[in-house]
């Protein structure tokens, strides 16, 4: 650096040393200005944007840019696109955007990304979210018209599901439940005339058809799914109801019951006792397929407790080999008296923390989506959704509207149970209260535990859970 | 001797990168320290958090549903970790010698085989092998067929899920390794090797005589390297497994992220992070007084 004055010397190195301090500390004092005002600037821009955002409409000119997280497959999706696209014709400054996940990153999405500006506006959620994100202030409640709507439109306890203390939180779209489904060309071959509808009958059963190379099951009388939660929790749950059981009552876990001992005894003998189901032929994946899929396609387990919803991957995987399969009832339990299955349904939540022109908006996309207008032949453009995968509809006007579609002989079983069916308890902490027993339920199934510990350890976890989650 | 002005100039030039890793690196660390002493919400903003001690910590060291799942995933965590140390470190030593050894044929196809894992996408690795491991459907199963052994249950026991996960990391990261032993093994000058050979020393003396002994750095380096990577575990479980069968493979990253996201509790969470963070301290520092020590000796 040249000295900004002609003097020379020991005293004017050492003017000339502070003053380059000086300069040196106003540069690094600059720096760390900047760095400070980045960090500043990176923090404090939610509100401002937030607003900036509602008010040109997401920044696409006049346009109020929408979206939409589900997990839906990507042919659904496409689906969804020409209903979008039909929307948006007739609605020209309105832009409805698709975001498409996994199951397994639904929830992650829709947590990380709920509170921030750019996350989905729409979303379907499973109902057992629903009371955390509502005590978190993620979700707009709907607006009177569309909740009176609701109320309206749909079955009492659909409608239910989808408000939290007395407010209503989305639509009601899908309602799923389970059934015994069962594959009709290996009953034959085991001389087996009709499906079990029993305990006894599903063990008996269970053990003609399980064939062994060994010690090791090929071809297993009855699957148990593990390594999913509902997939372990909601057919435990369907046998436990019908055997007369309850997970929850009263707010406080009931699982030290006598019918959830019998429930419980029942995997033990399934699983270890009998042997009949093998663990390593039903474990599932993120995407919810699997080998407890592919064994169940490829004729290799005979029995399992499934949802309605699983329909399409079925006759995708089987194609001609599909008529082989026929759902039954839920076997019923010693202490039952009638096949109850779980059920649970999905709703569309709106962001609570989108921009007010965004969240009226979504109101009114919704509003038409599950509309007869949106669909053809009355019903919704959602309930045609919902159908293309199997699924059942839950609008009133919807169900009487697909009446035809929805006796056909796979969904027959199930569509004839939904008046008994019963609700998954929705409670705070639902979701570690499922993880919880699923996890002792998969214990119990490796023979890692007994049927008595694994009731005993499910029952203090549940009481644990509900506990922490009621704060 | 430095200079007051040469200080200045110093902290000036370093002031974007430390106030950068300040911004990403210590801040989060910090704020991750208060959150794991708070009952908080990851949905709701940081002002809601409310205070709770060390709360959080004891419930992850207590007899609760809470504590037996964290503790099984930090257990499977460090044996998920330990596995790939004890398998990556002497594969690598392997390949990179034979790598190394311009003699033998082949080593140009070899070393490009070996990397090419390294540069595919975790993701992609773990949705591959989740169909080559299908007990039923799978080729792995079907090719120890050929051999006679019966079929595997390998991502569907409780038994061998863990080290099926092991497995795809060493398959993944074994060209990474390679290269930095064949890096570490160019430092050796090959007088050391002409003179230990004139001393009547030969391969496997030499192996452990000379190459390992002055391998240490590059190996210590691959060790803290490795392990790290090995903490930091999340695709294939979240991918393939969700931390099953019965939480056999459930580790910390993919437990914090369904404690702290899927169950929203951040605050539990964070006292999850903080406790492996410290732990991963503990344990790296254990693997360079080691070899400190070894160095004394």
């Amino acid at each position: 650096m040249r000295p900004s004055s002609p003097r020379t010397g020991p005293e004017d190195d050492q003017w000339r040393g502070r003053g380059s301090v000086r300069r040196t500390s106003r540069y690094v004092a600059l720096l760390l200005l900047a760095v400070c005002a980045l960090v500043v600037a990176a923090c404090g821009s939610s509100d401002d944007d937030k607003g900036a955002s509602t008010a040109s409409g997401g920044g696409s000119g006049d346009k109020v840019k929408i979206s939409f997280l589900t997990h839906w497959a990507p042919e659904t999706v496409r689906a969804f696109e020409r209903v979008t696209a039909a929307y948006t014709a007739d609605h020209p400054d309105v832009e409805v955007e698709i975001r498409a996940v996994p199951f397994a990153d639904l929830l992650t999405t829709l947590r990380s990304q709920a509170g921030g500006d750019n996350g989905p506006t729409m979303a379907s959620i499973y109902d057992l979210w629903l009371p955390e994100l509502v005590r978190d202030g993620v979700l707009s409640r709907a607006p009177a018209a569309n909740a009176a709507e609701v109320t309206k439109e749909w079955p009492a306890n659909l409608a239910g599901a989808a408000s939290v203390d007395g407010s209503t939180y989305g639509y009601p779209n899908e309602v799923d439940l389970y059934a015994l489904n069962y594959n009709k060309a290996l009953f034959r071959a085991a001389g087996i005339a009709d499906p079990p509808r029993t305990w006894d009958e599903l063990i008996a059963d269970a053990k003609k058809l399980t064939k062994k190379d060994g010690d090791r099951i090929t071809q297993q009388g009855f699957g148990l799914i593990s390594s999913w939660a509902a997939g372990t929790v909601h057919p435990f749950t369907s046998l436990l109801y019908s055997n007369g059981g309850e997970l929850i009552a009263d707010g406080r876990a009931a699982l030290d019951s006598q019918q959830a001992g019998e429930t419980f005894d029942l995997v033990d003998q399934l699983a270890n006792k009998e042997k009949v189901s093998s663990a390593q032929m039903s474990t599932a994946d993120a995407n919810t397929t699997g080998p407890y899929l592919e064994n169940f396609v490829s004729g290799k387990t005979a029995m399992i407790i499934m949802a309605n919803w699983w329909e399409s991957a079925l006759r995708a995987g089987m194609r001609g080999r599909f008529s082989d399969i026929a759902t039954a009832p839920i076997p019923v339990g010693p202490s039952g008296d009638a096949p109850h299955s779980v059920s649970y349904s999905w709703l569309t939540v709106v962001n609570g923390k989108a921009g007010e022109a965004e969240q009226r908006a979504a109101w009114e996309f919704l509003a038409y989506l599950n509309s007869p207008e949106s669909g053809e032949e009355g019903h919704s453009a959602m309930a045609a959704l919902l159908q293309s995968m199997g699924i059942l509809p839950s609008r009133t006007s919807d169900l009487e509207a697909y009446r035809g579609d929805l006796s056909r002989e796979f969904l027959k079983a199930y569509v004839e149970e939904l008046p008994n069916a019963k609700p998954f308890p929705i409670v705070l902490g639902g979701q570690e209260f499922t993880e919880s027993l699923q996890r002792n339920l998969e214990a119990l199934q490796a023979g890692q535990m007994s049927a008595g510990d694994a009731q005993e350890r499910s029952q203090a976890d549940a009481e644990s859970v509900l506990e922490t989650a009621a704060g | 001797m430095r200079t007051a002005r040469q200080n200045w100039w110093a902290a000036g030039l370093l002031a974007p990168s430390v106030g950068l890793i300040g911004v990403f690196v210590l801040i989060p660390i910090v704020l991750t320290l208060w959150l794991s002493l708070h009952r908080w919400s990851t949905a709701t903003p940081f002002g809601d958090a409310e205070w709770v001690g060390l709360r959080n910590f004891d419930a992850l060291f207590s007899s609760a549903l809470v504590g037996r799942d964290f503790r099984q995933a930090l257990r499977n965590t460090f044996v998920y970790a330990g596995l790939s140390i004890a398998l990556l470190i002497p594969l690598s030593i392997l390949f990179g010698v034979i790598v190394h050894r311009a003699a033998v044929r082949g080593t140009t196809f070899l070393r490009t085989v070996l990397f090419a894992t390294y540069c595919v996408p975790m993701i992609a690795v773990a949705i591959v092998w989740s169909k080559l491991y299908s007990p039923t459907e799978g080729p792995v199963n079907q090719a120890l067929g050929w051999f006679g052994i019966g079929p595997q249950p390998w991502l569907s026991d409780t038994g061998t899920a863990l080290i099926s996960l092991v497995f795809l990391n060493v398959w993944q990261q074994l060209g990474y390794f390679t290269v930095l032993v064949v890096a570490g093994l160019t430092q050796i000058p090959p007088s050391v090797y002409e003179a230990a050979a004139l001393d009547g020393a030969r391969n496997v003396k030499l192996l452990f005589k000379i190459t390992l002994p002055l391998l240490r750095r590059t190996l210590l380096f691959c060790v803290v390297i490795a392990l790290i990577n090995a903490i930091q575990v999340f695709e294939p479980v979240a991918t393939i497994t969700q931390g099953g069968p019965v939480g056999s493979t459930n580790v910390l990253t993919y437990h914090i992220r369904q404690v702290g996201i899927e169950r929203s509790q951040g605050g539990l969470a964070s006292a999850m992070a903080v406790t492996l963070l410290l732990a991963l301290m503990a344990v790296v520092t254990l693997v360079f007084a080691l070899m400190r020590k070894g160095d004394d000796r």
